[in-house]
């Protein structure tokens, strides 16, 4: 058996901005194939944790490895697909069709001549039938419903063939038949194509049975090894109050 | 008509402006985009600063307009992305500052005269020959490197952010386009006029957009817009002996509002 190297490795990550610490002390493992999700209040630094993951903002202290590489270091970008919060909410005037949307996610491998080879070609066009788009490549991104265009942004991300997906509460006006919809393709991605997903979201009730660990991030961060038994796991009884919604609704669904 | 072709000075024009057309159309449909359009205008003053140094100091006005936009591009860019100001008020101070420094350099000078106002409004009867290969030499070099990062510049005008977690260097992407910004401006200013190149940059752009295409068809489409008022605009003020660069402005404004009409949703 080969040694493979976590996806993310954070030891010791502390965040302060402005006087205020933001995340403290956080420590967590993600390892290549799981699916985890982050839940964790508002303003409680889940966002601001997945933007320090993909260096977009830098730590205080602490520590982040990608693929077992120092993150200053790490070049493979492309093996980390991003889907960013508010993605339903785009300009609607954008002048963008599915298939120029999803092919941005294929720009950072391309070669000097900066032509899109066949098998670039074949990743786009993969990308978008794996997230059933592949019928609407022609059309606006602009006059798609928050469904599909939820949809076309994980297309995009997985344009490049990443290894790992982070989605940062991807759902916000997405109606209940295409959520299900979503969280059985993030189901398969993760079971059949083994992608590695870190996935921030509300719903956690309604994938708890896809996922195998959770993180709960508010300042700092807990691991739930055991995502079913929900209740018994450390932080979620202070969680209680904020997210007893989604904890019910496990039991709707 | 075909007759304003035996003009040296038309020929200049004309090619000066077609030039001039597609740059500005091509370079401005990512401004637009990244909701950047008061950039250019605010460029536009500074390159004013630089015209106006030129004069006072007897320099060639054209070149110190290059080097005052490019200056004030990257100090715009730099204030944009390292220090998080809002966009719009950073223009707003460039804008008004650049034209209070240029008015003040100008009467410095003494130089409130015609040879500013070809500077202000756009002259066509001024390009020289010498002037069109300066064109050309910059800006068919610009117009490879926009060719050139054109998926790049996309994806960042889409979704900077995103751009920059797959990889993409935005800082570096950002700080050549608005160069290529700066540097058209400049060029252009003896065309069109410092107070007028905006209007070619944006609106032809805006004007493609309510055509709802793809992202390819709406740059081509703004780019027939630019070139189709560039040329339209310099017929007209030939032969109706008009500014230059306000008729250009008039026909694109028009192709702006016939554009809107017909694509009223």
């Amino acid at each position: 058996m080969t040694f493979e190297p976590a996806v993310f490795e954070v030891e010791h990550l502390e965040l302060i901005a402005g006087g205020q610490p933001i995340l403290k002390e956080v420590s967590f493992k993600v390892l290549q194939g799981e699916y985890c999700a982050v839940i964790g209040p508002n303003g409680g630094g889940k966002t601001t944790l997945m933007r320090l993951l993909l260096g977009l903002q830098k730590p205080t202290a602490g520590t982040i490895r990608l693929f077992g590489e120092a993150q200053a270091r790490f070049r493979h970008w492309d093996r980390i697909g991003y889907v960013p919060q508010q993605v339903t909410q785009t300009d609607r005037l954008f002048p963008g069709t599915v298939e120029e949307i999803v092919s941005m996610g294929r720009i950072s491998k391309l070669g000097w001549s900066k032509r899109w080879r066949k098998e670039d070609l074949r990743q786009i066009e993969g990308a978008m039938a794996r997230m059933e788009v592949l019928d609407l490549r022609h059309r606006l991104i602009g006059e798609l419903s928050g469904g599909q265009r939820q949809r076309v942004m994980i297309a995009r991300a997985l344009a490049s063939d990443p290894k790992v997906l982070i989605l940062d509460e991807p759902n916000t006006g997405v109606d209940q038949p295409s959520q299900q919809r979503f969280y059985a393709l993030l189901r398969q991605l993760n079971r059949e194509s083994h992608l590695t997903i870190l996935f921030v979201t509300h719903d956690v009730g309604v994938i708890a049975d896809d996922i195998g660990r959770l993180f709960t991030v508010n300042q700092t961060l807990s691991t739930c090894n055991d995502p079913k038994a929900l209740m018994s796991c450390e932080g979620m009884s202070e969680l209680y109050g904020i997210d007893a919604h989604l904890l019910s609704q496990h039991h709707r669904h | 008509m075909l007759e304003m072709f035996q003009y040296q000075f038309m020929v200049n024009a004309f090619l000066a402006g077609i030039m001039i057309a597609l740059l500005a159309a091509f370079s401005g449909s990512f401004m637009v985009l990244r909701r950047y359009a008061l950039l250019t205008e605010t460029l536009a003053h500074s390159a004013l600063v630089g015209v106006a140094v030129g004069i006072l100091m007897g320099n060639n006005p054209v070149w110190m307009a290059v080097v005052a936009a490019v200056l004030s591009a990257w100090t715009i860019e730099y204030l944009r992305s390292f220090f998080h100001l809002y966009s719009d008020a950073i223009l707003a101070i460039f804008l008004s500052g650049s034209l209070a420094l240029a008015v003040i350099i100008v009467s410095l000078a003494g130089a409130f005269n015609s040879s500013l106002f070809s500077y202000l409004f756009g002259s066509i009867l001024s390009v020289t020959r010498e002037e069109v290969w300066t064109i050309f030499a910059v800006g068919i070099p610009a117009l490879l490197l926009l060719g050139y990062y054109y998926k790049e510049l996309y994806f960042i005008a889409y979704d900077e952010e995103v751009a920059k977690t797959s990889g993409i260097r935005v800082t570096m992407l950002n700080f050549m386009l608005v160069s290529i910004v700066a540097v058209i401006i400049a060029l252009s200013i003896r065309i069109v006029g410092t107070l007028l190149i905006g209007a070619l940059m944006v609106i032809p752009t805006v004007a493609a957009l309510r055509y709802r295409l793809g992202f390819t068809s709406t740059v081509a489409l703004s780019i027939v817009f630019a070139l189709f008022s560039v040329i339209a605009g310099m017929m007209l003020s030939y032969l109706f002996s008009l500014p230059s660069g306000a008729t250009i402005v008039l026909c694109v404004l028009a192709i702006f509002v016939i554009s809107l009409v017909i694509n009223r949703r």
